[in-house]
């Protein structure tokens, strides 16, 4: 019996060798870009064409950092992409958070119409809708400002965000609100202070939602942003990689000190992710 | 001081949107409430048209009588349908409902159908000049419609190769997302050490914002810098009948620049997969395989016969929507052939149709155009969702 098992236990191990040996080689797939993006973004300014693989280079620095820095605004950028992205995740996070309410919880005509059109708005071409919103931007005399980038990203990422709260909503259990019905509060005050409160990690996913579509997004930048001051830090990269190909180490800099805290947000926040996305579909 | 500035001009504009925001549940709570009321009519029709006509004219600038009737004509529509129609049900669910739908109509609604309009007349940088100065633009019917299907969109790729290279394209990358997800996922689940830290760095490519994603893995491609290349070049020098065979330094982004955004969107679009698979493994209940075992089933088996089942509710929806986004993925094909020019070997529908307006000022066109795609996807995802429900009838 014992014998047996060992013979088990060593052919467990082999496959766990080869599943460790599996995982780690795509790993590296994953993650080697960003080593490289970090390693060029620390070559010092001559060697930036090097055919050298090493992680880090020989004489490596922070030059290409603090040139960046210090000769273009990409503090600024970060800042104007910083506030034009919180306030549309607030706006949309409160917007969706209310209205995922009523469809989650009423019957009331026109609900089925309501949901094929939040779907249906996923099928609108990437692209489609920015000629239309520039037009209003310059009509509402909003060009070149955070509002107008804010008015048009507000809804984009609405009808995904109504979406995955209305699934978190349903699979929390009506008779929490009944009693509170029962002791007297309001429908309204019911949503505010039970159903809010218990669907923090939904909210919070649609927040990150949100903020990483708003944050990422430079298509609609490019057409309403036109001056350097204004510009969302996608459009600053993307300035420095295109132009000039002598600017590829402050570009990579840029893109570290972009990706980290953005990494380190995903990551924290990475297990409400996965649970957020999987639970609607599961409960079908 | 610059960012005092900045915060006080986004707290203004919150301040903006809440008093919106309160003014339309206002607005919505009075036909709720005193529709029965015989000064229903009267109080609604004299005050909100006025009210629309101050505040449009403080923003757009002009006020006219025009407007007013229009107001006032819509005023009365809407107070009717809550007097005959709406009779006070339901306040509830629509008053939660307003802010949001009344977002999406202003800014999603109605550019769509401004584009719809747009497609049946004829805007590009001849007639912009035209149409700026006397509003009006020459009505071409479908004929924009025809030219999306006989000319091309961009130099000389037409829509036809265009759609087959877009087909190619999203079944492709789809199908590489799924099978490596479901792969990596399966490899996942095992009881691993380091598991935390090896989920952490499969999903990096998706964590990553996709332009640096994009812009750095355009690098990587790079004919001599790239280290896609660096490495063929090693790897010939390092064995010679490699190179015989015709390994050497490829140029990426010139002679096969789909391959290289292929390559590129199956290396971003891997971790959502699998992080979604995962999640569906999970909830798996191991009794089953523990059944399977007794009965003594092989590991394919188990995969044909548990594992793919159990995981198609979770799976189903997340290929519908990894089509749709794949379909409508501008970002990395735009990223990496978009600029200076740039070449029309990659370019699938969407990008095709950013280009089309932007970089050659076709609007109506482009519109048209939009239009179909729109209607493309619409198909495509009415049949996945049927076939999704058809699923789900069958558990």
């Amino acid at each position: 019996m014992k014998k047996k098992m060992s013979a088990h236990e060593k052919k467990r191990r082999v496959k766990y060798f080869f599943v460790h040996v599996g995982i780690i080689i795509f790993a590296g797939i994953c993650v080697y870009p960003l080593l490289r993006i970090f390693s060029i973004s620390l070559r010092p300014g001559d060697k930036l064409f090097s055919t050298d693989l090493s992680l880090i280079p020989a004489g490596a620095s922070f030059t290409a950092y603090r040139s960046l820095l210090k000769d273009t605004m990409f503090l600024r950028w970060l800042w104007n992409s910083l506030v034009i992205t919180l306030a549309t995740s607030l706006i949309g996070v409160s917007l969706a958070s209310t209205a995922a309410y009523a469809f989650s919880r009423f019957r009331f005509p026109g609900k089925k119409a309501g949901l094929i059109l939040l779907l249906s708005s996923q099928m609108i071409p990437a692209g489609m809708l920015i000629l239309p919103l520039f037009l209003m931007i310059m009509k509402l005399k909003l060009m070149n400002t955070y509002l107008g980038m804010i008015i048009a990203y507000s809804v984009s990422s609405l009808p995904f965000s109504i979406w995955i709260l209305k699934g978190y909503y349903d699979t929390i259990p009506r008779s929490l609100e009944e009693a509170a019905l029962v002791d007297g509060t309001s429908q309204v005050g019911a949503f505010w202070r039970i159903i809010l409160p218990l669907s923090t990690p939904a909210l919070s996913i649609a927040f990150l939602f949100n903020f990483t579509t708003a944050w990422n997004e430079y298509l609609v930048a490019r057409v309403v942003l036109f001056s350097a001051k204004q510009y969302t830090w996608t459009l600053g990269l993307f300035e420095l990689q295109g132009q000039y190909i002598t600017q590829w180490g402050m570009f990579a800099a840029g893109s570290m000190l972009v990706t980290i805290p953005v990494l380190c947000v995903f990551l924290y926040s990475s297990k409400w992710l996965i649970s957020g996305l999987t639970l609607g579909s599961v409960k079908g | 001081m610059e960012i005092l500035k900045s915060i006080y001009e986004v707290l203004w504009f919150i301040f903006l949107i809440a008093a919106g925001v309160a003014a339309l549940e206002g607005y919505f709570y009075y036909h709720f409430r005193y529709w029965e009321r015989g000064w229903f009519f009267p109080v609604a029709l004299a005050a909100f048209p006025a009210a629309a006509l101050v505040l449009s004219g403080s923003v757009l600038g002009d006020y006219t009588f025009r407007l007013w009737f229009y107001f006032l004509l819509a005023e009365a529509v809407i107070s009717a349908a809550f007097r005959y129609m709406v009779k006070g049900r339901h306040t509830v669910p629509y008053l939660l409902l307003a802010p949001a739908f009344v977002g999406l109509a202003l800014l999603l609604v109605y550019p769509f159908v401004f584009e719809v309009l747009l497609s049946f007349h004829d805007l590009k940088l001849t007639t912009i000049m035209m149409w700026k100065n006397t509003g009006s633009l020459p009505f071409v019917g479908l004929s924009q419609y025809v030219k999306v299907f006989t000319t091309s969109p961009l130099s000389e790729i037409t829509f036809w190769a265009l759609l087959l290279r877009t087909l190619v394209w999203t079944f492709t990358n789809v199908f590489f997302h799924v099978a490596g997800g479901f792969a990596l996922a399966l490899l996942l689940n095992n009881q691993i050490r380091f598991k935390g830290v090896y989920r952490t760095l499969l999903v990096i490519p998706w964590a990553m914002p996709q332009v640096v994603a994009v812009l750095a893995m355009r690098g990587e491609f790079h004919s001599q810098n790239g280290f896609v290349n660096i490495v063929l070049v090693k790897l010939a020098s390092a064995f010679p009948f490699l190179a015989h065979l015709g390994l050497g330094p490829v140029q990426w982004l010139s002679d096969y620049p789909l391959a290289t955004c292929m390559l590129i969107n199956v290396w971003l679009g891997i971790p959502f997969m699998m992080v979604v698979i995962l999640g569906g493994l999970q909830s798996i209940s191991s009794s089953y395989y523990d059944a399977a075992d007794i009965d003594g089933a092989s590991y394919l088996q188990k995969l044909r016969y548990i594992t793919l089942p159990l995981i198609r509710p979770v799976l189903m929806p997340a290929i519908t929507l990894g089509t749709v986004w794949t379909f409508n993925n501008i970002n990395v094909i735009y990223l990496v052939t978009g600029q200076s020019g740039g070449t029309e070997q990659a370019d699938i529908l969407v990008s095709a149709l950013y280009k089309a307006a932007f970089t050659y000022n076709r609007y109506s066109y482009s519109a048209a155009f939009a239009i179909v795609v729109f209607a493309m996807l619409f198909f495509i995802s009415v049949f996945y969702l049927k076939s999704f429900d058809a699923a789900k009838d069958e558990r």
